[in-house]
Protein backbone atom coordinates (compact mmCIF):
# COMPACT_ATOMS: atom_id res chain seq x y z
CA UNK A 1 0.00 0.00 0.00
CA UNK A 2 2.93 2.04 -0.79
CA UNK A 3 2.51 5.54 -2.80
CA UNK A 4 4.62 3.96 -5.89
CA UNK A 5 2.24 1.79 -6.31
CA UNK A 6 1.49 0.88 -9.47
CA UNK A 7 -1.69 2.42 -10.68
CA UNK A 8 -3.03 -1.40 -10.91
CA UNK A 9 -6.77 -1.16 -12.02
CA UNK A 10 -9.08 -3.70 -9.56
CA UNK A 11 -12.18 -5.03 -10.97
CA UNK A 12 -14.54 -3.22 -8.81
CA UNK A 13 -17.52 -4.63 -9.80
CA UNK A 14 -19.44 -6.33 -6.75
CA UNK A 15 -19.24 -9.98 -6.62
CA UNK A 16 -22.13 -12.24 -7.77
CA UNK A 17 -23.23 -13.68 -4.90
CA UNK A 18 -25.54 -16.64 -4.42
CA UNK A 19 -28.73 -15.27 -3.53
CA UNK A 20 -28.31 -11.98 -5.53
CA UNK A 21 -30.25 -13.30 -8.26
CA UNK A 22 -33.09 -14.48 -5.98
CA UNK A 23 -33.03 -10.86 -4.34
CA UNK A 24 -33.17 -9.02 -7.78
CA UNK A 25 -36.53 -11.10 -7.91
CA UNK A 26 -37.84 -10.31 -4.76
CA UNK A 27 -37.07 -6.27 -5.63
CA UNK A 28 -39.34 -6.48 -8.92
CA UNK A 29 -41.72 -8.05 -7.02
CA UNK A 30 -42.12 -5.68 -4.34
CA UNK A 31 -41.88 -3.19 -6.87
CA UNK A 32 -44.86 -4.59 -8.84
CA UNK A 33 -46.98 -4.76 -5.81
CA UNK A 34 -46.18 -1.31 -4.46
CA UNK A 35 -47.04 0.16 -8.13
CA UNK A 36 -50.23 -2.77 -8.72
CA UNK A 37 -52.97 0.22 -7.06
CA UNK A 38 -52.10 2.71 -9.69
CA UNK A 39 -52.11 0.01 -12.39
CA UNK A 40 -55.49 -1.30 -10.61
CA UNK A 41 -56.79 1.90 -11.03
CA UNK A 42 -55.70 2.13 -14.56
CA UNK A 43 -57.54 -0.87 -16.00
CA UNK A 44 -60.34 -0.67 -14.37
CA UNK A 45 -60.46 2.91 -16.35
CA UNK A 46 -60.74 1.05 -19.23
CA UNK A 47 -63.46 -1.88 -18.26
CA UNK A 48 -67.02 -1.57 -18.77
CA UNK A 49 -68.66 -1.47 -15.35
CA UNK A 50 -70.36 -5.12 -15.32
CA UNK A 51 -66.13 -5.78 -15.75
CA UNK A 52 -64.98 -3.39 -13.72
CA UNK A 53 -67.27 -4.98 -10.37
CA UNK A 54 -66.74 -8.83 -11.33
CA UNK A 55 -65.90 -11.00 -8.99
CA UNK A 56 -63.94 -12.69 -9.35
CA UNK A 57 -61.82 -9.88 -10.61
CA UNK A 58 -61.19 -9.56 -14.52
CA UNK A 59 -57.67 -9.30 -15.45
CA UNK A 60 -58.56 -9.60 -18.66
CA UNK A 61 -61.46 -7.82 -20.82
CA UNK A 62 -62.77 -5.94 -23.54
CA UNK A 63 -61.25 -2.41 -23.46
CA UNK A 64 -63.19 0.69 -23.85
CA UNK A 65 -62.85 4.83 -23.51
CA UNK A 66 -66.51 5.19 -22.64
CA UNK A 67 -66.13 5.96 -18.83
CA UNK A 68 -63.64 8.89 -20.19
CA UNK A 69 -65.98 10.52 -22.07
CA UNK A 70 -68.22 10.32 -19.13
CA UNK A 71 -66.58 11.65 -16.78
CA UNK A 72 -65.44 14.32 -18.65
CA UNK A 73 -69.52 15.22 -19.78
CA UNK A 74 -69.87 14.94 -15.59
CA UNK A 75 -67.98 18.55 -15.47
CA UNK A 76 -64.65 16.69 -14.91
CA UNK A 77 -62.85 19.54 -17.36
CA UNK A 78 -63.78 22.54 -14.97
CA UNK A 79 -62.33 21.08 -12.22
CA UNK A 80 -59.34 19.94 -14.58
CA UNK A 81 -58.70 23.66 -15.65
CA UNK A 82 -59.15 25.29 -12.16
CA UNK A 83 -56.77 22.62 -10.99
CA UNK A 84 -54.09 23.65 -13.67
CA UNK A 85 -54.75 27.22 -12.98
CA UNK A 86 -54.40 26.79 -9.45
CA UNK A 87 -51.30 25.19 -9.43
CA UNK A 88 -49.75 26.99 -12.38
CA UNK A 89 -50.26 30.29 -11.01
CA UNK A 90 -49.39 29.71 -7.37
CA UNK A 91 -46.32 28.03 -8.50
CA UNK A 92 -45.87 31.56 -10.42
CA UNK A 93 -46.59 33.33 -7.72
CA UNK A 94 -44.06 31.20 -5.50
CA UNK A 95 -41.30 31.19 -7.85
CA UNK A 96 -41.43 35.23 -8.11
CA UNK A 97 -41.19 35.80 -4.53
CA UNK A 98 -39.29 33.01 -3.89
CA UNK A 99 -36.23 33.22 -6.36
CA UNK A 100 -35.00 36.98 -5.26
CA UNK A 101 -35.79 35.58 -1.38
CA UNK A 102 -33.22 32.62 -2.19
CA UNK A 103 -30.97 34.55 -4.03
CA UNK A 104 -30.31 37.11 -1.00
CA UNK A 105 -30.25 34.08 1.62
CA UNK A 106 -27.66 32.43 -0.84
CA UNK A 107 -25.09 34.60 -2.02
CA UNK A 108 -25.66 37.48 0.56
CA UNK A 109 -25.60 35.63 4.22
CA UNK A 110 -26.14 37.35 6.71
CA UNK A 111 -25.94 36.42 10.78
CA UNK A 112 -29.07 36.34 10.72
CA UNK A 113 -29.43 33.65 7.63
CA UNK A 114 -30.03 30.80 9.75
CA UNK A 115 -32.62 32.50 11.69
CA UNK A 116 -34.67 33.53 8.99
CA UNK A 117 -34.48 30.02 7.27
CA UNK A 118 -35.62 28.82 10.46
CA UNK A 119 -38.45 31.04 10.37
CA UNK A 120 -39.57 30.46 6.99
CA UNK A 121 -39.63 26.99 7.47
CA UNK A 122 -41.56 26.89 10.39
CA UNK A 123 -44.22 28.44 8.84
CA UNK A 124 -44.84 25.24 7.05
CA UNK A 125 -44.22 23.20 9.59
CA UNK A 126 -47.78 24.66 11.29
CA UNK A 127 -51.09 22.83 10.63
CA UNK A 128 -53.21 24.28 7.86
CA UNK A 129 -56.18 23.34 10.27
CA UNK A 130 -54.35 25.70 12.78
CA UNK A 131 -54.97 28.55 10.04
CA UNK A 132 -58.23 27.30 8.44
CA UNK A 133 -60.93 29.00 10.32
CA UNK A 134 -59.87 32.97 10.38
CA UNK A 135 -59.29 31.77 6.65
CA UNK A 136 -63.04 30.71 6.35
CA UNK A 137 -64.18 33.90 7.57
CA UNK A 138 -62.09 36.14 5.52
CA UNK A 139 -62.04 34.67 2.48
CA UNK A 140 -66.14 34.93 2.59
CA UNK A 141 -66.26 38.67 3.86
CA UNK A 142 -63.88 40.09 1.38
CA UNK A 143 -64.95 38.18 -1.66
CA UNK A 144 -62.37 35.69 -2.19
CA UNK A 145 -64.19 32.65 -1.21
CA UNK A 146 -64.70 30.14 -3.84
CA UNK A 147 -62.33 32.03 -6.04
CA UNK A 148 -59.37 30.81 -8.31
CA UNK A 149 -57.30 34.03 -7.25
CA UNK A 150 -58.19 33.27 -3.66
CA UNK A 151 -56.10 29.94 -4.00
CA UNK A 152 -53.76 30.94 -5.53
CA UNK A 153 -52.81 33.64 -3.22
CA UNK A 154 -52.77 30.80 -0.38
CA UNK A 155 -51.20 28.18 -2.47
CA UNK A 156 -48.19 30.60 -3.01
CA UNK A 157 -47.64 30.90 0.73
CA UNK A 158 -47.82 26.76 1.19
CA UNK A 159 -45.15 26.18 -1.45
CA UNK A 160 -42.92 29.50 -0.77
CA UNK A 161 -40.82 27.80 2.11
CA UNK A 162 -40.41 25.02 -0.05
CA UNK A 163 -38.75 27.38 -3.11
CA UNK A 164 -36.92 29.22 -0.55
CA UNK A 165 -35.43 26.44 1.04
CA UNK A 166 -35.12 24.77 -2.29
CA UNK A 167 -33.12 27.45 -4.75
CA UNK A 168 -31.18 28.58 -1.73
CA UNK A 169 -29.72 25.30 -1.54
CA UNK A 170 -28.96 25.13 -5.43
CA UNK A 171 -27.89 28.60 -4.94
CA UNK A 172 -25.34 27.60 -2.41
CA UNK A 173 -23.99 24.99 -4.43
CA UNK A 174 -22.70 26.89 -7.44
CA UNK A 175 -18.93 28.44 -7.48
CA UNK A 176 -18.69 31.40 -6.11
CA UNK A 177 -15.98 32.68 -8.16
CA UNK A 178 -18.38 32.87 -11.21
CA UNK A 179 -21.00 35.43 -9.45
CA UNK A 180 -18.05 37.15 -8.23
CA UNK A 181 -16.90 37.68 -11.47
CA UNK A 182 -20.04 39.17 -12.69
CA UNK A 183 -20.86 41.17 -9.71
CA UNK A 184 -17.38 42.94 -10.67
CA UNK A 185 -18.17 43.37 -14.20
CA UNK A 186 -21.35 45.89 -12.42
CA UNK A 187 -24.18 42.96 -13.82
CA UNK A 188 -27.31 43.74 -11.55
CA UNK A 189 -29.69 41.06 -10.00
CA UNK A 190 -31.62 40.33 -13.29
CA UNK A 191 -28.94 39.97 -15.31
CA UNK A 192 -27.17 37.72 -12.88
CA UNK A 193 -30.14 36.07 -12.11
CA UNK A 194 -31.39 35.24 -15.44
CA UNK A 195 -28.02 35.41 -17.57
CA UNK A 196 -26.15 32.83 -14.95
CA UNK A 197 -27.45 31.43 -12.02
CA UNK A 198 -30.98 30.42 -13.58
CA UNK A 199 -29.11 28.78 -16.39
CA UNK A 200 -26.70 26.73 -14.07
CA UNK A 201 -29.20 25.77 -12.01
CA UNK A 202 -32.18 25.19 -14.48
CA UNK A 203 -32.50 21.46 -13.14
CA UNK A 204 -32.84 22.67 -9.69
CA UNK A 205 -35.45 24.91 -10.43
CA UNK A 206 -37.60 22.62 -12.84
CA UNK A 207 -38.03 19.69 -9.90
CA UNK A 208 -38.59 23.10 -7.17
CA UNK A 209 -41.58 24.18 -9.75
CA UNK A 210 -42.66 20.25 -10.28
CA UNK A 211 -42.90 19.71 -6.57
CA UNK A 212 -44.27 22.79 -5.86
CA UNK A 213 -47.23 22.02 -8.71
CA UNK A 214 -47.82 18.89 -7.11
CA UNK A 215 -48.35 19.92 -3.63
CA UNK A 216 -50.91 22.38 -5.09
CA UNK A 217 -52.77 20.09 -7.42
CA UNK A 218 -52.89 17.26 -4.64
CA UNK A 219 -54.09 19.93 -1.87
CA UNK A 220 -57.34 19.10 -0.35
CA UNK A 221 -58.20 20.27 3.37
CA UNK A 222 -57.91 24.42 1.73
CA UNK A 223 -59.78 23.14 -1.30
CA UNK A 224 -62.48 21.62 0.62
CA UNK A 225 -62.84 24.55 2.78
CA UNK A 226 -62.55 27.62 0.63
CA UNK A 227 -63.67 26.30 -2.93
CA UNK A 228 -67.14 25.79 -4.64
CA UNK A 229 -68.49 25.40 -7.67
CA UNK A 230 -66.37 28.13 -9.22
CA UNK A 231 -62.52 26.72 -8.05
CA UNK A 232 -63.28 23.32 -7.15
CA UNK A 233 -59.75 21.54 -7.77
CA UNK A 234 -59.64 18.10 -8.65
CA UNK A 235 -59.00 16.40 -5.34
CA UNK A 236 -62.55 18.06 -4.33
CA UNK A 237 -64.14 16.20 -7.77
CA UNK A 238 -62.51 13.00 -6.75
CA UNK A 239 -63.88 13.26 -3.29
CA UNK A 240 -67.84 13.31 -4.50
CA UNK A 241 -67.19 9.69 -5.19
CA UNK A 242 -67.78 8.28 -2.03
CA UNK A 243 -70.83 6.44 -1.72
CA UNK A 244 -70.35 3.21 -2.64
CA UNK A 245 -73.69 2.55 -4.37
CA UNK A 246 -74.28 1.55 -7.54
CA UNK A 247 -71.63 1.07 -10.31
CA UNK A 248 -69.55 3.70 -10.90
CA UNK A 249 -66.05 1.78 -9.96
CA UNK A 250 -64.92 1.72 -13.64
CA UNK A 251 -65.99 5.85 -14.33
CA UNK A 252 -64.27 6.56 -10.89
CA UNK A 253 -60.91 5.05 -12.29
CA UNK A 254 -61.14 6.95 -14.92
CA UNK A 255 -61.65 10.34 -13.24
CA UNK A 256 -58.64 8.56 -10.49
CA UNK A 257 -56.13 7.88 -13.67
CA UNK A 258 -57.09 11.51 -14.76
CA UNK A 259 -56.11 13.14 -11.92
CA UNK A 260 -53.34 11.36 -10.82
CA UNK A 261 -51.50 10.20 -14.05
CA UNK A 262 -50.12 13.77 -14.39
CA UNK A 263 -48.76 14.32 -11.17
CA UNK A 264 -46.95 10.72 -11.32
CA UNK A 265 -45.32 11.48 -14.68
CA UNK A 266 -44.47 15.06 -13.05
CA UNK A 267 -42.71 13.35 -9.90
CA UNK A 268 -40.97 10.68 -12.16
CA UNK A 269 -39.32 13.87 -13.97
CA UNK A 270 -38.75 15.45 -10.50
CA UNK A 271 -36.94 12.26 -8.89
CA UNK A 272 -33.55 13.17 -8.94
CA UNK A 273 -33.93 16.31 -6.69
CA UNK A 274 -37.15 14.87 -4.83
CA UNK A 275 -35.56 13.85 -1.52
CA UNK A 276 -33.84 17.60 -1.24
CA UNK A 277 -37.00 19.03 -1.91
CA UNK A 278 -39.08 16.78 0.78
CA UNK A 279 -36.19 17.50 3.07
CA UNK A 280 -35.75 21.22 2.17
CA UNK A 281 -32.41 20.80 1.45
CA UNK A 282 -30.81 18.86 4.25
CA UNK A 283 -29.93 15.67 2.01
CA UNK A 284 -28.95 16.52 -0.91
CA UNK B 1 -3.09 46.99 -15.97
CA UNK B 2 -2.37 46.52 -12.55
CA UNK B 3 -4.56 48.38 -10.13
CA UNK B 4 -3.74 49.02 -6.93
CA UNK B 5 -5.08 46.66 -4.03
CA UNK B 6 -6.50 49.60 -2.18
CA UNK B 7 -8.17 50.71 -4.99
CA UNK B 8 -9.89 47.22 -5.32
CA UNK B 9 -10.50 46.86 -1.41
CA UNK B 10 -12.37 50.56 -1.14
CA UNK B 11 -14.39 49.12 -4.32
CA UNK B 12 -15.65 46.16 -2.62
CA UNK B 13 -16.49 47.66 0.46
CA UNK B 14 -18.92 50.18 -0.97
CA UNK B 15 -20.46 47.54 -3.48
CA UNK B 16 -20.81 45.28 -0.04
CA UNK B 17 -23.00 48.46 1.28
CA UNK B 18 -25.32 48.45 -1.25
CA UNK B 19 -25.42 44.85 -1.17
CA UNK B 20 -26.54 44.41 1.85
CA UNK B 21 -29.81 47.14 0.90
CA UNK B 22 -30.69 45.19 -2.66
CA UNK B 23 -30.32 41.54 -0.44
CA UNK B 24 -32.69 43.04 2.11
CA UNK B 25 -34.97 44.21 -0.97
CA UNK B 26 -34.74 41.23 -2.49
CA UNK B 27 -35.84 38.99 0.69
CA UNK B 28 -38.86 41.30 1.84
CA UNK B 29 -41.14 40.38 -0.33
CA UNK B 30 -41.01 37.05 0.45
CA UNK B 31 -41.57 37.01 4.49
CA UNK B 32 -43.83 39.59 4.26
CA UNK B 33 -46.03 37.95 2.12
CA UNK B 34 -45.40 34.46 4.45
CA UNK B 35 -46.01 36.71 7.28
CA UNK B 36 -49.23 37.93 5.86
CA UNK B 37 -50.76 34.68 4.85
CA UNK B 38 -49.83 32.13 6.99
CA UNK B 39 -48.69 33.82 10.47
CA UNK B 40 -51.73 36.24 10.55
CA UNK B 41 -54.30 33.20 10.37
CA UNK B 42 -52.65 31.73 13.58
CA UNK B 43 -52.73 35.16 15.10
CA UNK B 44 -56.33 35.17 14.52
CA UNK B 45 -57.18 32.21 15.34
CA UNK B 46 -55.93 32.64 18.71
CA UNK B 47 -58.22 35.57 18.72
CA UNK B 48 -61.26 34.10 17.56
CA UNK B 49 -60.76 31.27 20.38
CA UNK B 50 -61.68 33.52 22.85
CA UNK B 51 -65.01 33.84 21.85
CA UNK B 52 -68.25 32.54 21.37
CA UNK B 53 -68.93 33.14 17.94
CA UNK B 54 -71.35 30.61 16.22
CA UNK B 55 -71.84 31.48 12.14
CA UNK B 56 -75.42 30.47 11.86
CA UNK B 57 -77.00 32.10 15.10
CA UNK B 58 -75.54 35.69 14.41
CA UNK B 59 -77.74 37.36 17.29
CA UNK B 60 -75.80 35.40 19.59
CA UNK B 61 -72.61 38.30 18.32
CA UNK B 62 -69.25 37.31 18.83
CA UNK B 63 -68.56 37.74 22.96
CA UNK B 64 -64.93 37.61 24.50
CA UNK B 65 -65.33 34.30 26.78
CA UNK B 66 -61.49 34.23 27.62
CA UNK B 67 -60.06 30.79 27.92
CA UNK B 68 -63.65 29.34 28.21
CA UNK B 69 -63.42 27.49 25.21
CA UNK B 70 -59.95 25.99 25.90
CA UNK B 71 -60.86 24.98 29.15
CA UNK B 72 -64.25 23.52 27.60
CA UNK B 73 -62.20 21.65 25.10
CA UNK B 74 -59.35 20.44 27.26
CA UNK B 75 -61.43 19.33 30.18
CA UNK B 76 -64.81 18.50 29.05
CA UNK B 77 -65.26 17.62 24.68
CA UNK B 78 -65.21 13.61 25.25
CA UNK B 79 -65.41 14.13 21.33
CA UNK B 80 -62.28 16.24 21.45
CA UNK B 81 -60.39 13.62 23.87
CA UNK B 82 -60.88 10.98 21.56
CA UNK B 83 -59.17 13.08 18.94
CA UNK B 84 -56.21 13.63 20.28
CA UNK B 85 -55.84 9.92 20.89
CA UNK B 86 -56.84 8.95 17.30
CA UNK B 87 -54.39 11.23 16.47
CA UNK B 88 -51.62 9.86 18.12
CA UNK B 89 -52.25 6.33 17.71
CA UNK B 90 -53.15 6.87 13.80
CA UNK B 91 -49.88 9.07 13.49
CA UNK B 92 -47.30 7.20 15.23
CA UNK B 93 -48.69 3.63 13.32
CA UNK B 94 -48.12 5.25 10.11
CA UNK B 95 -44.95 6.31 10.76
CA UNK B 96 -43.68 3.53 12.19
CA UNK B 97 -45.10 1.20 9.67
CA UNK B 98 -44.29 3.04 6.62
CA UNK B 99 -40.61 3.71 8.30
CA UNK B 100 -40.38 0.04 8.50
CA UNK B 101 -41.83 -0.89 5.03
CA UNK B 102 -39.33 2.26 4.10
CA UNK B 103 -36.59 1.17 5.20
CA UNK B 104 -36.98 -2.70 3.57
CA UNK B 105 -37.69 -0.54 0.25
CA UNK B 106 -34.25 1.09 0.45
CA UNK B 107 -32.69 -1.58 1.52
CA UNK B 108 -33.59 -3.81 -1.39
CA UNK B 109 -32.96 -0.62 -4.03
CA UNK B 110 -29.71 -0.12 -2.23
CA UNK B 111 -28.36 -2.37 -4.00
CA UNK B 112 -26.44 -2.85 -8.05
CA UNK B 113 -29.02 -4.90 -10.29
CA UNK B 114 -30.67 -4.27 -13.78
CA UNK B 115 -33.57 -1.77 -13.96
CA UNK B 116 -32.49 -0.36 -10.85
CA UNK B 117 -34.27 2.78 -12.15
CA UNK B 118 -37.63 1.29 -13.44
CA UNK B 119 -38.00 -0.39 -9.75
CA UNK B 120 -37.19 3.06 -7.90
CA UNK B 121 -39.92 4.84 -10.08
CA UNK B 122 -42.53 2.25 -9.56
CA UNK B 123 -41.98 2.66 -5.47
CA UNK B 124 -41.97 6.01 -5.54
CA UNK B 125 -45.36 6.27 -7.41
CA UNK B 126 -47.88 6.05 -4.17
CA UNK B 127 -45.86 9.04 -2.86
CA UNK B 128 -47.48 11.25 -6.11
CA UNK B 129 -50.98 9.97 -5.69
CA UNK B 130 -53.50 12.93 -4.30
CA UNK B 131 -54.81 11.52 -0.90
CA UNK B 132 -58.59 11.88 -2.07
CA UNK B 133 -57.60 9.36 -5.11
CA UNK B 134 -56.03 7.12 -2.39
CA UNK B 135 -58.95 7.04 -0.52
CA UNK B 136 -61.59 6.28 -3.26
CA UNK B 137 -59.60 3.69 -4.96
CA UNK B 138 -58.83 1.65 -1.63
CA UNK B 139 -61.93 2.08 -0.85
CA UNK B 140 -64.03 0.94 -3.77
CA UNK B 141 -61.42 -1.20 -5.37
CA UNK B 142 -59.53 -2.93 -3.09
CA UNK B 143 -61.82 -2.82 0.78
CA UNK B 144 -65.31 -2.56 -0.90
CA UNK B 145 -67.04 -5.68 1.26
CA UNK B 146 -68.64 -7.35 -1.92
CA UNK B 147 -66.23 -6.61 -5.10
CA UNK B 148 -63.26 -5.58 -2.97
CA UNK B 149 -60.18 -7.45 -4.37
CA UNK B 150 -59.00 -7.54 -0.88
CA UNK B 151 -61.72 -9.78 0.12
CA UNK B 152 -61.72 -11.30 -3.32
CA UNK B 153 -57.89 -12.62 -2.31
CA UNK B 154 -58.78 -13.07 1.57
CA UNK B 155 -62.28 -15.31 0.62
CA UNK B 156 -59.69 -17.62 -1.78
CA UNK B 157 -57.31 -18.03 1.33
CA UNK B 158 -60.22 -19.48 2.73
CA UNK B 159 -61.24 -16.80 5.28
CA UNK B 160 -64.34 -15.21 5.59
CA UNK B 161 -66.04 -11.90 3.77
CA UNK B 162 -64.77 -8.48 5.94
CA UNK B 163 -65.91 -5.02 5.99
CA UNK B 164 -62.74 -3.37 6.36
CA UNK B 165 -63.52 0.02 6.77
CA UNK B 166 -66.62 -0.65 9.29
CA UNK B 167 -64.75 -3.16 11.21
CA UNK B 168 -61.12 -2.18 11.16
CA UNK B 169 -61.57 1.47 9.81
CA UNK B 170 -58.42 2.61 11.98
CA UNK B 171 -56.20 -0.08 10.53
CA UNK B 172 -58.02 0.56 7.39
CA UNK B 173 -56.80 4.05 7.04
CA UNK B 174 -53.10 3.25 8.58
CA UNK B 175 -53.20 0.97 5.49
CA UNK B 176 -53.56 3.50 2.86
CA UNK B 177 -51.78 5.76 4.57
CA UNK B 178 -48.38 3.71 5.17
CA UNK B 179 -49.06 2.53 1.45
CA UNK B 180 -48.57 6.38 0.29
CA UNK B 181 -45.67 7.48 3.15
CA UNK B 182 -43.39 4.10 2.85
CA UNK B 183 -41.97 5.36 -0.26
CA UNK B 184 -41.14 8.90 1.50
CA UNK B 185 -39.62 7.18 4.23
CA UNK B 186 -37.64 5.24 1.09
CA UNK B 187 -36.21 8.13 -0.33
CA UNK B 188 -34.94 9.75 2.82
CA UNK B 189 -33.44 6.41 4.03
CA UNK B 190 -31.80 5.11 0.64
CA UNK B 191 -30.15 8.53 0.13
CA UNK B 192 -28.56 7.69 3.62
CA UNK B 193 -27.70 4.20 2.83
CA UNK B 194 -25.71 5.64 -0.28
CA UNK B 195 -23.89 8.00 2.28
CA UNK B 196 -22.38 4.94 3.79
CA UNK B 197 -18.88 4.36 2.10
CA UNK B 198 -18.13 0.87 1.01
CA UNK B 199 -14.58 1.05 2.75
CA UNK B 200 -16.50 1.38 6.16
CA UNK B 201 -18.61 -1.72 5.16
CA UNK B 202 -15.64 -3.45 3.67
CA UNK B 203 -13.63 -3.10 6.93
CA UNK B 204 -15.92 -4.64 8.97
CA UNK B 205 -16.56 -7.68 6.96
CA UNK B 206 -12.72 -7.88 6.61
CA UNK B 207 -12.97 -8.16 10.64
CA UNK B 208 -15.84 -10.86 10.31
CA UNK B 209 -19.19 -9.03 10.57
CA UNK B 210 -21.92 -11.36 9.01
CA UNK B 211 -24.67 -9.22 7.21
CA UNK B 212 -26.64 -9.46 10.24
CA UNK B 213 -23.66 -7.83 12.38
CA UNK B 214 -23.16 -5.20 9.40
CA UNK B 215 -26.44 -3.93 9.25
CA UNK B 216 -27.09 -3.55 13.63
CA UNK B 217 -23.30 -2.49 13.65
CA UNK B 218 -22.91 -0.17 10.60
CA UNK B 219 -26.07 0.52 8.92
CA UNK B 220 -28.60 1.78 11.73
CA UNK B 221 -26.48 3.70 13.54
CA UNK B 222 -24.91 5.40 10.40
CA UNK B 223 -28.27 5.65 9.31
CA UNK B 224 -29.49 7.44 12.53
CA UNK B 225 -29.91 10.71 11.61
CA UNK B 226 -31.65 10.26 8.40
CA UNK B 227 -34.17 8.07 10.49
CA UNK B 228 -34.55 10.90 13.03
CA UNK B 229 -35.55 13.61 9.89
CA UNK B 230 -37.36 10.77 8.45
CA UNK B 231 -40.11 10.62 11.14
CA UNK B 232 -39.98 13.73 12.18
CA UNK B 233 -40.93 15.23 9.13
CA UNK B 234 -43.45 12.04 8.52
CA UNK B 235 -45.01 13.33 11.46
CA UNK B 236 -45.31 17.03 10.48
CA UNK B 237 -47.04 16.07 7.55
CA UNK B 238 -49.05 12.62 8.54
CA UNK B 239 -50.40 14.34 11.93
CA UNK B 240 -52.50 16.79 9.23
CA UNK B 241 -53.59 13.91 7.43
CA UNK B 242 -57.20 14.95 6.42
CA UNK B 243 -58.49 13.51 2.71
CA UNK B 244 -58.41 9.76 3.33
CA UNK B 245 -60.25 10.20 6.16
CA UNK B 246 -62.58 12.48 4.67
CA UNK B 247 -63.50 10.11 2.04
CA UNK B 248 -62.51 6.87 3.05
CA UNK B 249 -64.65 7.51 6.73
CA UNK B 250 -65.62 10.23 7.39
CA UNK B 251 -64.95 10.21 10.86
CA UNK B 252 -66.52 7.12 11.71
CA UNK B 253 -67.98 4.66 12.53
CA UNK B 254 -68.72 6.77 15.22
CA UNK B 255 -65.48 8.48 16.30
CA UNK B 256 -63.24 5.76 15.58
CA UNK B 257 -61.19 7.58 13.36
CA UNK B 258 -61.79 11.21 14.09
CA UNK B 259 -58.69 12.80 14.24
CA UNK B 260 -57.95 16.70 15.55
CA UNK B 261 -57.91 18.15 11.66
CA UNK B 262 -61.20 16.09 10.89
CA UNK B 263 -62.72 17.42 14.43
CA UNK B 264 -61.70 21.02 13.45
CA UNK B 265 -63.55 20.80 10.22
CA UNK B 266 -66.80 18.95 11.36
CA UNK B 267 -67.03 21.93 14.10
CA UNK B 268 -66.76 24.73 11.39
CA UNK B 269 -68.34 22.89 8.21
CA UNK B 270 -71.18 21.61 10.06
CA UNK B 271 -71.29 23.10 13.99
CA UNK B 272 -70.46 26.39 11.86
CA UNK B 273 -69.00 27.41 15.48
CA UNK B 274 -65.80 29.62 14.66
CA UNK B 275 -65.11 30.00 18.45
CA UNK B 276 -64.59 26.34 19.43
CA UNK B 277 -63.00 25.49 15.98
CA UNK B 278 -60.67 28.05 16.30
CA UNK B 279 -59.64 26.74 19.82
CA UNK B 280 -58.94 23.67 18.62
CA UNK B 281 -56.58 24.89 15.75
CA UNK B 282 -55.21 26.49 17.89
CA UNK B 283 -54.65 23.47 20.39
CA UNK B 284 -53.40 21.57 17.16
CA UNK B 285 -50.90 24.31 16.53
CA UNK B 286 -49.39 23.59 20.18
CA UNK B 287 -49.04 19.76 19.60
CA UNK B 288 -47.62 20.58 16.43
CA UNK B 289 -45.22 22.93 17.26
CA UNK B 290 -43.80 20.62 19.81
CA UNK B 291 -42.49 18.30 16.84
CA UNK B 292 -41.55 21.25 15.24
CA UNK B 293 -39.45 22.51 17.60
CA UNK B 294 -37.50 18.84 17.83
CA UNK B 295 -37.36 19.55 13.47
CA UNK B 296 -36.20 22.59 13.56
CA UNK B 297 -33.26 22.39 15.53
CA UNK B 298 -32.25 19.31 13.72
CA UNK B 299 -32.32 20.59 10.39
CA UNK B 300 -30.55 24.08 11.42
CA UNK B 301 -27.86 21.66 13.14
CA UNK B 302 -27.59 20.35 8.82
CA UNK B 303 -27.56 23.81 7.55
CA UNK B 304 -25.08 24.95 10.12
CA UNK B 305 -22.94 22.12 9.04
CA UNK B 306 -23.44 22.66 5.25
CA UNK B 307 -22.32 25.99 6.19
CA UNK B 308 -19.09 25.05 7.56
CA UNK B 309 -18.57 22.07 5.18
Amino acid sequence: MSAVTPRVVVPSRPRVRPGAVGLNLLTYAVAFLVFFPVLWTLLTAFKKEADAAATPPKFFFQATLSNFSTVFDAGYFTYFKNTVILAGGSTVLALVLGLPAAYSLAFNPSKHTPKVLSWVLSTKMLPAVGALIPLVVIYKRVGLFDTRLGMILLYAAFNLPLVIWMMRSFFADLPKEILEASIVDGAGFFRIMTRIVLPLTAPGLAATALLSLIFSWNEFLLAVNLTAANSGTLPVFISGFQTSEGLFFAKMSAASTLAVAPVILAGWLAQRSLVRGLTFGAVK
Amino acid sequence: MATPATQVDAGRWAFLRSQRMASIALLLPALAYLALMTQAPFVLTLWYGFHRWILTSPELGHAWIGLENFRYELTQDPIFRTAIKNTLEITASIVGGSLVIGLGLALLLNRTFPLRGVARSLMIAPFFVMPTVNAVVQKNLFLNPIFGLVNWFWTTLGFHRVDWLAVHPKFSIIAMAVWQWAPFMMLILLAGLQGISEEVREAARIDGAGPVTEFRRITLPLLGPYVELAVLLGMIYILQLFGEIFVATQGGPGTETTTIPYYVYQTISQANDVGTSSAQGVLAIVFSSIIAALLLRLLTRTFRKGLTA
